[in-house]
């Protein structure tokens, strides 16, 4: 394939991806920056660990929305099969909370935003299979989040007052399906990628478009950069998200 | 040209970060200013009013011409003087009986208006008026307690004047149990089945542990020049069944009872000057078997409040206590309304004024705040004249003035 041909591939899956977004993006969605730093080693052909550190902002680039730090560790189960168990730390700027008495239009409760942690587990089973140059991977994650309880501001309109809430720990399950393809371009230093991600609880909660390119130097850097786009379901009070992806992997 | 990519991506990367410091917060510090206001400062005051001269009412053709104690003769005059335990009588009168047991006086009054002049000190007296006959209490310096009863009672039903002699300071208080006589009322430490009218230019003070402070099955007026202050910590403060009007004087009143009115009018309450400071700081009583639940409020009144001059100063801590509750209409034509109510809301609403009826504004000043509820609910309408000088209406407190 020249190097014409696979820009024209590349461009097309670019149009294609953008023009099944369209009809969902409107003005209320949101916009933020994913910024990464990864450490990975493989001990062996089978035995691999990485370390992680995220940021993410969202309101447009303005606010920031989450530090976390984590690591996990995988075995190559078979040749086409990879298991994975990761922990991650997260520290949430969580959103504020308005709410409204039954009128609708009288303050009820304030809650502003306030930075909390959260404790998170995994464990994942991804599954690859490579079509000449492009590789398929479908991931099944399951995914455990746990809030501990914390105490925040709250004001009460009624009481017209400041008082201190109580947000109950709370633990929460989730299983991540990820579809994702890669493809190796030849004699081309950058190697897109785009994957469909769906987190399920007792329903779809959000669904993660990716689209990005990769580009690897001298096998120990690896620079990704990528759109995300996250939709978010029906029943969701949170809107949907434009991120802008960038990462950096170091391996050794 | 890498690395410049590299540098450019890491760039964008902490240029993101660290500027993603905004807070994304709605802009509630103007909403929550309205709700953290504090409220206007309602406190005891006793320090003199500049009043207008009294005038009696001189037309006998006048509903309240009968409310002036100028208005009848008084030359028939019974001393009454308490020490401890004793007390001494002077004076006769042919159709009036002074009888006394200890300090514990009755008169039975059968002939015209008679003034009785009250002076001395007795913690185990009292005194008790029977006759269908106006008569006259001057106060001269007198202090009573009675830890039986009501320290003055009147069961005629004829209008008692209530005279402050000038510049003395008098003193009535009941006890903390009532012994009750069969077939008569005694609601108050200072209690009259008929009306009753203050003048004088003199100080009472009401201490009442009992019932309430000083209360009238009639109606009350008072006027200017009186200096009234009820300390009750049973029931209510000031209280008539047919209506209060103030006419003037200085009043003080403090409430603490469970389920307690400060002042309380059963008939129409009509301010005419004066100034009324009336504090409850009782809660709200719940009647745990039948659920029910009964609010304190400075002011209650069953029927229409009218504020044509003078001062209400209005205010309730406890739980549920309202500044004002007015189960008929509220008109304010003059004359300056405060009420404030800073109690809690765990079984009633802690309203700034309550009104069931209609509220109309055309003149004076108004102003009403609640912390944990609304400042003002009214049932009916609201009408607020035109012409006001400010009408400042938030989520916590309104004030109107013209």
């Amino acid at each position: 394939m020249g190097r014409c041909k696979r820009k024209q591939l590349i461009a097309s899956l670019l149009i294609l991806l953008c023009s099944a977004l369209c009809p969902t993006l409107s003005h209320a969605d949101d916009a933020g920056l994913v910024a990464s730093i990864e450490a990975s080693h493989k001990f062996s052909k089978k035995l691999s660990t990485s370390l992680e550190m995220e940021f993410r902002s969202r309101n447009n680039f303005r606010t920031a929305d989450r530090f976390s730090v984590g690591g996990d560790v995988s075995y190559k189960l078979l040749p086409w099969l990879k298991a994975t168990a990761g922990y991650q730390l997260l520290l949430d700027n969580n959103k504020e909370k308005l709410t409204y008495q039954d009128d609708g239009v009288t303050y009820n409760n304030w809650r502003p935003s306030y930075w909390g942690p959260r404790h998170r587990f995994n464990v994942s089973l991804t599954a690859s299979y490579k079509i000449q140059r492009v590789e398929l991977s479908l991931r099944e994650r399951w995914q455990y989040t746990y809030r501990p309880s914390t105490i925040t501001d709250n004001f009460d309109f009624d009481e017209a007052m400041w008082e201190d809430d109580e947000v109950k720990g709370k633990g929460k399950n989730v299983l991540r399906s990820r579809l994702q393809a890669e493809w190796d371009i030849p004699k081309c230093k950058f190697d897109p990628f785009a994957s469909v991600e769906f987190h399920t609880t007792r329903e779809l909660e959000k669904t993660r478009f990716i689209l990005g390119v990769e580009h690897t130097l001298k096998k120990t850097h690896a620079f990704k950069l990528y759109y995300r786009f996250q939709l978010t379901g029906s029943s969701s009070d949170e809107s949907n998200i434009h991120l802008l992806g960038l990462g950096y992997t170091y391996k050794f | 040209m890498k690395r410049f990519l590299y540098y450019s991506l890491l760039t964008v990367a902490l240029g993101a970060a660290l500027t993603s410091c905004v807070n994304d917060d709605s802009d509630m510090d103007d909403i929550l200013a309205q709700y953290l206001v504090e409220p206007a400062a309602i406190e005891l005051d006793f320090s003199a009013l500049d009043e207008a001269p009294d005038v009696p009412v001189t037309d006998e053709n006048d509903s309240a011409y009968n409310d002036y104690v100028e208005n009848s003769p008084w030359n028939k005059v019974i001393n009454i003087t308490f020490d401890g335990e004793s007390v001494a009588i002077n004076g006769t009168v042919p159709g009036v009986m002074v009888q006394s047991s200890g300090a514990h006086v009755t008169v039975v009054n059968m002939s015209g208006p008679v003034k009785f002049t009250v002076s001395g000190k007795t913690l185990n007296g009292s005194l008790k008026f029977y006759g269908d006959k106006r008569f006259q209490v001057l106060l001269d310096g007198a202090e009573i307690t009675n830890p039986t009863g009501a320290a003055i009672n009147n069961q005629g039903s004829k209008t008692m004047y209530v005279v402050l002699a000038d510049g003395t300071v008098n003193r009535l208080q009941d006890g903390a149990e009532y012994t009750m006589v069969d077939e008569e009322d005694q609601k108050a430490a200072l209690f009259s089945e008929g009306q009753m009218v203050f003048s004088g230019k003199g100080e009472l003070n009401v201490v009442a542990v009992g019932r309430g402070g000083i209360r009238s099955d009639d109606y009350i007026r008072i006027r200017p020049g009186v200096k009234i202050y009820v300390n009750s910590t049973a029931l209510d403060g000031l209280r008539a069944n047919d209506g209060i009007i103030l006419d003037g004087g200085v009043i003080n009143v403090l409430t603490s009872g469970v389920g307690a009115k400060g002042v309380r009018s059963g008939g129409p309450m009509t301010v005419n000057g004066g100034r009324l400071v009336a504090i409850n700081n009782g809660d709200t009583r719940v009647e745990t078997e039948e659920n029910d639940t009964t609010a304190c409020a400075a002011l209650y009144c069953d029927t229409i409040v009218t504020v044509n001059a003078g001062m209400l100063c209005l205010k309730a801590t406890g739980d549920g206590g309202k500044g004002l509750n007015a189960k008929h209409d509220v008109v304010i034509i003059g004359g300056s309304f405060q009420a404030v109510a800073t109690g809690t809301r765990e079984n009633k609403k802690p309203k700034g004024v309550k009104v069931d009826g209609n509220f109309a504004i055309g003149g004076g000043y108004f102003y009403t705040y609640s912390r944990r509820s609304d400042p003002l609910e009214v049932g009916g309408t609201m009408t607020v004249a035109e012409g006001y000088h400010s009408y400042e209406r938030g989520p916590k407190a309104i004030t109107i003035a013209y």
